[in-house]
């Protein structure tokens, strides 16, 4: 052809030619974004020493992810943002006056260990940011207690004190108070409020599943329900139970991350209803006063179990 | 109810974009490149050959694949293996004189001739294909005939003014369709939104957003059953197709298309062979360096590498995605395992270990895991956050899956292949 505009370079692609926009950099993006009235109310209720936790464990999973990458041989992609998120995500978990090489040491451990161990992004079984928790919460369990960690301040432990003082003095503190994150807990997990608004944000864009998150909530709120009506001078109410603990910020960020969960609705929900109800039975059975992050873990390896559950194919007999 | 819990929040899915416009006619190539692929070329076509309208080229030796027709005045430039070019150029007295002798055939007194029963059936499909039809999706044998009236693939914008603005076409190859179809019931689905009344035609009302446009799904649509036997799908165009054969009275010659980029979108009817960098032009599409160059529609259709290539009778749409506006497609990224394409795929498969066990040639696996249901609807791939060519991969493993099949299984009888080729053969060319 005598066209000048046959020398344009044309790409070519494989289909679909259009695409929803969506990247794993994006879908990080709005994860910080969601994240982000939390970390803003952590800053308000704990001062610097939060933004100094958030700040260095960020930074100290996106290095550790680099420097994995770099030994491994393979292109780096920390510019996805994923470590970053996840490096959030763990400093929540975190007391705001937790030492500087204990959040290094989660946040290698998370890292290594919890992702690039086992191939990367999404190769990973059980979640990449309570693996580096985990690992803290069983070997430093005094450090990463936040009740002991946190001397100078008027707030208390919902938690504990529904463990050793009872329902009625767990109800005592106000409902306002645990909503605006003015309770012992890791820096960032015990926002409730923003955590919510943040989460329900993420559902409702579909960047987190919401099947799993309602599952995971109706199972923490339905056994508490079942406990507070068989009992209701032991057992506190189903909302004390969400708005404490790490249960907004595992139902809508930790759970729901999905490469540890099953993906179709029906086994996303059932997956989400056993991790709430772990969680419940951790908290009335178990050693710990928080049962999420386990509830989680453990729920993460049960979900290749519950992918078996699925439609037969189009068509097929 | 599905519907409402996937993410396409991409308001071009919804396959009603409300254009009701009379198709425009395209532009008079100056070139053209012909599909000549397995025809018999006639007496007297060769290089440098002058060629008038409608001027048999080619004959397919398929009885069901039309004939290969002469859209313009020109010369044979170049003849290979796949491709006949030609250039337009002026005719001269004896060419025009020739041209003129071109006489029209009563498409409808053929039908009547030909008769009825299968054996008339079978005639009609002769003169249609001699009439350059392909006559295999639109006479195949089935009880109940649904022609797919949704546009194809999102972006695709001509099935609605079809429907509406060219009715006549429509039912004068609705006409001919009756006689060729031994179907006893012809359905023609349309949009659940759009009201439409044929006097003498069954309507189906169906989903309207992508991928109730895909066959299979547009049965369980109509029928309310998968993969049911004894119903077969016909796409608008090639009714179309039918309809502008029995109006003109002439070969088929041309075709529908929408040539779309993000700001542009128009639906023209275009010769056949004419180039795909002409048809921008007329289209008044720039294109810029790193752009995508799109045959067939913006889901399922092949990504053309020059501007030189064709559009053929049966192509569905040209479409330009301009660099920049979607994310690039990572040929190495590994799944991340984030499920999107599972919740999306509308044949309930897993397309994220599908596309992993192509990527590391676990063909067999790939079987087991029902890669054959897949309906090619290309949303894995629209989906996938991590830019993986998930439909290439599948694609891939059927393909090998298929090959692996033809070298176990006998060899078939010569003949019988050439009618039984996927449906998507008709349009990929040159």
């Amino acid at each position: 052809m005598p066209d000048v505009r046959n020398a344009v370079l044309l790409a070519m692609s494989a289909p679909p030619y259009w695409h929803c926009g969506r990247t794993v950099r994006r879908q990080s993006l709005w994860m910080a974004v969601a994240l982000a009235p939390a970390a803003l109310c952590a800053v308000w209720n704990w001062g610097l020493p939060a933004l100094r936790v958030m700040a260095l464990c960020v930074a100290a999973c996106v290095a550790a992810e680099a420097l994995c990458q770099k030994v491994m041989g393979r292109d780096i992609s920390v510019d996805d943002g994923t470590a970053a998120v996840s490096g959030l995500l763990l400093a929540f978990m975190l007391p705001a006056a937790a030492p500087w090489w204990l959040v290094c040491l989660g946040a290698a451990a998370s890292i290594c260990l919890g992702k690039m161990a086992f191939g990367g992004l999404g190769a990973n079984p059980v979640n990449t940011t309570l693996t580096g928790w985990a690992i803290l919460f069983v070997s430093f369990p005094l450090l990463m207690d936040a009740n002991a960690m946190q001397l100078d301040t008027t707030f208390v432990d919902p938690l504990l004190r529904l463990k050793y003082f009872g329902a009625a003095a767990a109800e005592e503190i106000p409902f306002e108070d645990l909503l605006l994150g003015r309770q012992i807990n890791g820096l960032g997990a015990g926002q409730a409020g923003a955590l919510f608004l943040g989460g329900s944000f993420l559902a409702a864009r579909g960047f987190v599943r919401w099947h799993i998150a309602l599952g995971f909530f109706l199972g923490v709120a339905g056994l508490a329900t079942a406990f507070a009506l068989a009992d209701p001078a032991t057992n506190a109410s189903p909302f004390f139970h969400l708005a404490t603990g790490s249960v907004l910020l595992g139902g809508f960020f930790l759970i729901t991350d999905p490469a540890n969960a099953p993906s179709r609705p029906l086994p996303m929900f059932l997956f989400g209803l056993v991790g709430g109800a772990l969680v419940m039975l951790i908290r009335k059975y178990g050693v710990y006063a928080d049962g999420a992050p386990f509830a989680i873990l453990l729920a993460n390896l049960l979900a290749p179990q519950l992918d078996l559950l699925r439609p037969k194919p189009f068509g097929g007999r | 109810m599905k519907e409402l819990f996937t993410m396409l929040t991409d308001p071009r899915f919804h396959l009603l974009y409300g254009v009701t416009q009379r198709f425009s006619m395209g532009p008079e190539p100056r070139q053209a490149r012909l599909n000549r692929e397995d025809m018999t070329l006639a007496e007297g076509v060769r290089k440098k050959a002058r060629v008038y309208p409608f001027m048999r080229l080619g004959t397919h030796p398929s009885p069901l694949k039309g004939d290969l027709f002469s859209p313009m005045f020109g010369v044979v430039s170049d003849i290979n293996e796949r491709s006949l070019f030609l250039e337009a150029a002026e005719p001269d007295e004896e060419l025009r004189a020739m041209a003129a002798e071109v006489r029209k055939t009563d498409v409808m007194e053929l039908a009547r001739d030909c008769g009825a029963g299968a054996e008339g059936r079978k005639r009609l499909a002769l003169g249609l294909k001699e009439l350059g039809l392909n006559t295999r999706s639109l006479g195949q044998e089935c009880e109940t005939l649904i022609i797919n009236g949704l546009n194809p693939d999102p972006g695709i914008t001509w099935a609605e003014p079809m429907l509406m603005a060219h009715r006549s076409t429509l039912s004068a190859g609705l006409a001919l369709l009756r006689q060729l179809s031994p179907a006893r019931k012809i359905v023609l689905a349309v949009p659940r939104e759009m009201r439409l009344q044929f006097h003498d035609l069954e309507i189906a009302h169906v989903p309207s957003q992508y991928p109730a446009s895909v066959n299979e799904l547009l049965v369980k649509a109509v029928t309310g059953r998968e993969r049911p036997e004894g119903v077969g799908v016909v796409g608008l165009h090639n009714l179309w197709s039918l309809g502008r054969v029995a109006e003109t009275g002439l070969p088929l010659v041309e075709t529908v298309l929408t040539v779309g980029s993000l700001r542009h979108s128009g639906n023209y009817i275009v010769k056949d062979g004419c180039m795909v960098g002409e048809l921008l032009d007329f289209a008044g599409i720039e294109l810029r360096e790193g752009d995508s160059l799109v045959r067939g529609g913006p889901l399922r259709g092949e990504s053309l590498d020059k501007l030189s290539r064709s559009v053929t009778r049966g192509s569905m749409g040209v479409f330009v995605v301009e660099a920049g506006t979607v994310p690039p497609m990572q040929g190495h990224a590994p799944c991340i395992n984030c499920g999107a394409c599972v919740l999306i795929c509308p044949a309930r498969l897993s397309p994220s270990l599908l596309s992993r066990y192509a990527e590391f040639a676990l063909h067999e696996r790939a079987r087991k895991e029902h890669v054959d249901a897949c309906l090619e609807c290309g949303l894995c791939g629209y989906v996938c956050i991590a830019r993986r060519p998930v439909l290439q991969y599948i694609r891939l493993a059927k393909h090998k899956l298929a090959e692996a099949d033809r070298r176990l299984a006998p060899p078939e009888p010569a003949g019988a292949v050439a009618g039984n080729e996927p449906e998507s053969k008709e349009d990929s060319h040159a």
